[in-house]
């Protein structure tokens, strides 16, 4: 028996470590991912205009911050009891569109490509295992190109969303009430010829590559392959009503169902927090306590009727029906491609539909009381913000985000997270070169930063609860 | 459009004396001959890896690809480099050794002191976790440079917020006296990428910028956006979404220092006010102030 840790996995955004146990096979028996950074967000919150919670939130992920501003708007337009118009739904769409793809390129190309594909022998691509690369030299050196090709890609869909945005990371105008812009004819023209150049790019080079991927590495179709339960809080409002292009909803032990918020419980046995553990978001506390018994991570442990479910491109896909072949390593690459594509077409019609030259804004003012609940996607997953209000303040914020489903730990009744739960079962050819535990956690596109949850609403200092500070 | 880092350097020296930036020939001629990779350390304390993102987000001086593969030496960033785990940790430490002296040390994102430093852990060295702090501490006085990258580096930011649970710490406070050179505070959330990399290719080739009292290089951080603003001088206005000036409805460009009017963001697109919302002052030392917008 022997155990490998990676601290830090790098190609993500945060702070992650996983360690695992091997038997004498070098086959993983147990796993552990450990979120290594805690932010303290809900203090930051408590006490300000919920209506600025959609700024400070972003601040939480450069990688997904307009899903924050959204889950964020979305949160305070429910506690004010207003529905924002289909124009700045549309704006709304185009904007977190635009990141999608960029993130999703990013993820591709920058953060999970190098686990297979040995880069330009310079840092920051040098060193790097050598373990396992299977392509010839002209395929490498095309996925190469294509790396630095997408590095333009990923920065253009950045500036096609900052069109809209104001600017990115971070944008400047999604707020509750809506999104600012005014699009003007010349606007739509400029982002619709930034869309055509990376659709192009999306349905040529990263469905080519992609798919190049899949087939040299064919074997990883029953790599990583967790629990398969899948959801999704739903992304994409495609009119006032509620409707999405991508619904909510679950998959468990492969049946479809619906997706209901309450029927979420965070639990904290093995996570550095001493507040109650097995709480819905909208009623749960938290006190850090690092260095807790029997813990490893910053990270909670979300569950949906007490089981563990994987968020991301392949529980949206799944849900709509256009991508179902299995959850592995592999399907969830294909499942983010297909979707990748499937917003870039969408993003078209969007636009199509923008009137030019209105103001579609509402300001709300701040509403005195009331709670609200915003519920989104980011790229790598299901997010939602819960919040609520007193005397026109914030007096309760909970953030759950995707990278806490994909990531979390063990909870109180031993159930493993699904990332852990991938990792198990996984041979490893070379111990001191365990590309099969890159590949499988890359798969998943975690974000730690994203993860962390926030927390102690009481206010109170961090240092009265630090049980037992490991030496270092 | 991969050109060798002669030509870029150069081209990038052109730049600084055409942007009215005092360029010493000798030192110039030193780096270009010395045709040395200046190794640069990113680390990444409490953030968001958003500053990251906006360095991939640079066009100017020019793209991200040209200046990783021609430009400079990206030795350890966390969200770039392929080797993940000891291989890591052990680019780190040996780069930071067989450099010393050398190295320009980024930092992004504020450096938590609480908890001994446990609420970041960057990566683990022998079995012993290394905290920001840690890091910071260690890799600061083996830097030539050290620039602090976004406005929770420079000046605490997001992460130090409110109560400020984690006691983070701005570069400069955990580095205070041990440097060679002072820490080069860069703010912006994220840091505007024209900024950062223009000044890390200055640090190449020149040497030290001018500073003002907040460490900031003068160039870029001499003039408040509400005086070059183009809304400035327009109606008004009472309400956020409106054409029009701000400053009525809480706009901090009158206290904020950036450059956005001039370059605006993402290759020139677009930036907040130019969307309809007022400057949050991101760049301020007190961001995010509460209120955000001060009316």
């Amino acid at each position: 028996m022997s155990k490998i840790v990676l601290d830090p996995i790098t190609r993500l955004e945060g702070h992650l470590k996983v360690s695992v146990t091997l038997d004498a096979n070098n086959v993983v028996t147990a796993a552990q991912a450990t979120g290594n950074l805690y932010r303290d967000f809900e203090n930051m919150l408590i006490g300000r205009d919920p209506k600025e919670a959609a700024f400070l939130t972003q601040r939480i992920c450069g990688v997904c911050p307009v899903s924050h501003a959204i889950a964020s708007s979305k949160a305070v337009e429910k506690a004010a009891g207003f529905t924002p118009s289909l124009q700045s739904l549309l704006l709304s769409n185009l904007i977190q569109g635009a990141n999608f793809i960029s993130s999703n390129v990013l993820h591709f190309y920058q953060l999970a490509l190098m686990d297979y594909v040995q880069g330009p022998q310079m840092h920051p691509w040098t060193p790097g295992y050598t373990q396992d690369f299977r392509f010839n030299a002209t395929d490498s050196q095309a996925l190469i190109n294509n790396y630095v090709a997408a590095l333009s890609i990923r920065r253009q869909a950045h500036e096609m969303g900052a069109i809209f945005g104001g600017k990115l990371p971070h944008v400047g105008n999604v707020v509750p009430g809506g999104v600012t812009a005014i699009p003007s004819g010349t606007d739509i023209t400029n982002f619709r010829n930034y869309l055509n150049d990376i659709t192009t790019f999306v349905q040529t080079t990263y469905a080519t590559d992609v798919n190049k991927l899949a087939s040299t590495y064919s074997d990883y179709y029953t790599v990583g392959k967790g629990y398969g339960n899948l959801i999704s809080f739903g992304v994409f409002d495609t009119n006032t009503s509620g409707n999405k292009l991508f619904p909510a909803g679950t998959v468990t032990n492969g049946t479809i169902g619906s997706f209901t918020q309450t029927n979420i419980k965070e639990y904290v046995g093995h996570s550095w927090y001493s507040s109650p553990s097995g709480y819905n978001p909208a009623s749960e506390t938290t006190t850090p306590s690092f260095g807790k018994a029997d813990a490893y991570t910053w990270l909670k442990a979300p569950r949906y009727d007490g089981a563990a479910y994987e968020a991301g491109s392949i529980a949206r896909t799944w849900l709509t029906g256009e991508y179902r072949r299995d959850v592995s390593v592999m399907d969830r690459h294909l499942a983010r491609y297909t979707e990748t594509d499937k917003i870039a077409v969408t993003m078209q019609t969007w636009l199509d539909q923008l009137v030019v030259g209105k103001n579609y804004f509402t300001n709300l003012g701040t509403p005195a009381s009331g709670s609200g609940i915003g519920l989104t996607e980011a790229p790598r997953g299901a997010l939602g913000h819960w919040l609520s209000v007193a005397s026109s303040k914030i007096t309760k914020y909970q953030i759950v985000t995707p990278t806490c489903w994909n990531a979390s730990p063990m909870d109180d009744a031993g159930i493993v997270g699904p990332m852990e739960k991938a990792l198990i079962g996984t041979h490893v050819a070379n111990t001191s070169q365990p590309v099969e535990l890159l590949r499988i956690v890359h798969s998943f596109d975690p974000c730690t930063g994203c993860s962390v949850h926030v927390m102690s609403p009481e206010g109170m200092e961090m240092s009265n609860f630090v049980v037992q500070p490991l030496g270092v | 459009m991969q050109i060798s880092r002669r030509d870029f350097l150069k081209w990038s020296v052109a730049a600084a004396v055409a942007l009215g930036i005092e360029v010493s020939l000798g030192s110039v001629g030193n780096v270009l001959a010395a045709e040395t990779d200046p190794p640069i350390i990113w680390l990444q304390g409490s953030g968001c890896s958003g500053c990251t993102v906006s360095m991939l987000n640079v066009t100017n001086p020019t793209t991200i690809d040209n200046v990783l593969l021609n430009k400079i030496n990206m030795k350890y960033n966390s969200t770039l480099m392929t080797a993940s785990g000891d291989l890591a940790m052990q680019t780190l430490d040996q780069s930071a050794t067989q450099h010393k002296g050398q190295i320009i040390l980024v930092i992004e994102g504020a450096v938590p002191t609480g908890a001994n430093g446990n609420y970041c852990v960057i990566g683990e060295v022998n079995g012993t976790h290394l905290t920001m702090e840690q890091a910071v501490l260690k890799y600061g006085p083996m830097a030539k440079y050290v620039v602090a990258a976004g406005t929770c580096a420079a000046f605490g930011g997001v992460s130090a917020a409110g109560v400020n649970a984690t006691g983070c710490a701005t570069a400069s406070s955990i580095l205070n006296g041990k440097t060679v050179n002072p820490v080069v505070n860069l703010p912006g959330c994220p840091v505007h990428p024209t900024v950062l990399i223009q000044t890390l290719l200055d640090l190449i080739l020149i040497g030290m910028p001018s500073l003002d009292s907040y460490k900031r290089p003068s160039n870029y951080f001499g003039s408040k956006i509400h005086s070059s603003c183009p809304r400035k001088g327009t109606t008004v206005v009472k309400q956020l979404g409106q054409y029009g000036c701000y400053k009525n409805v809480g706009c901090k460009g009158t206290s904020c220092q950036n450059v956005c009017p001039s370059m605006k963001w993402n290759n020139g697109q677009a930036w907040c006010i130019g969307v309809n919302y007022p400057c949050i002052g991101c760049a301020n030392p007190d961001f995010p102030s509460n209120p955000l917008l001060k009316v």
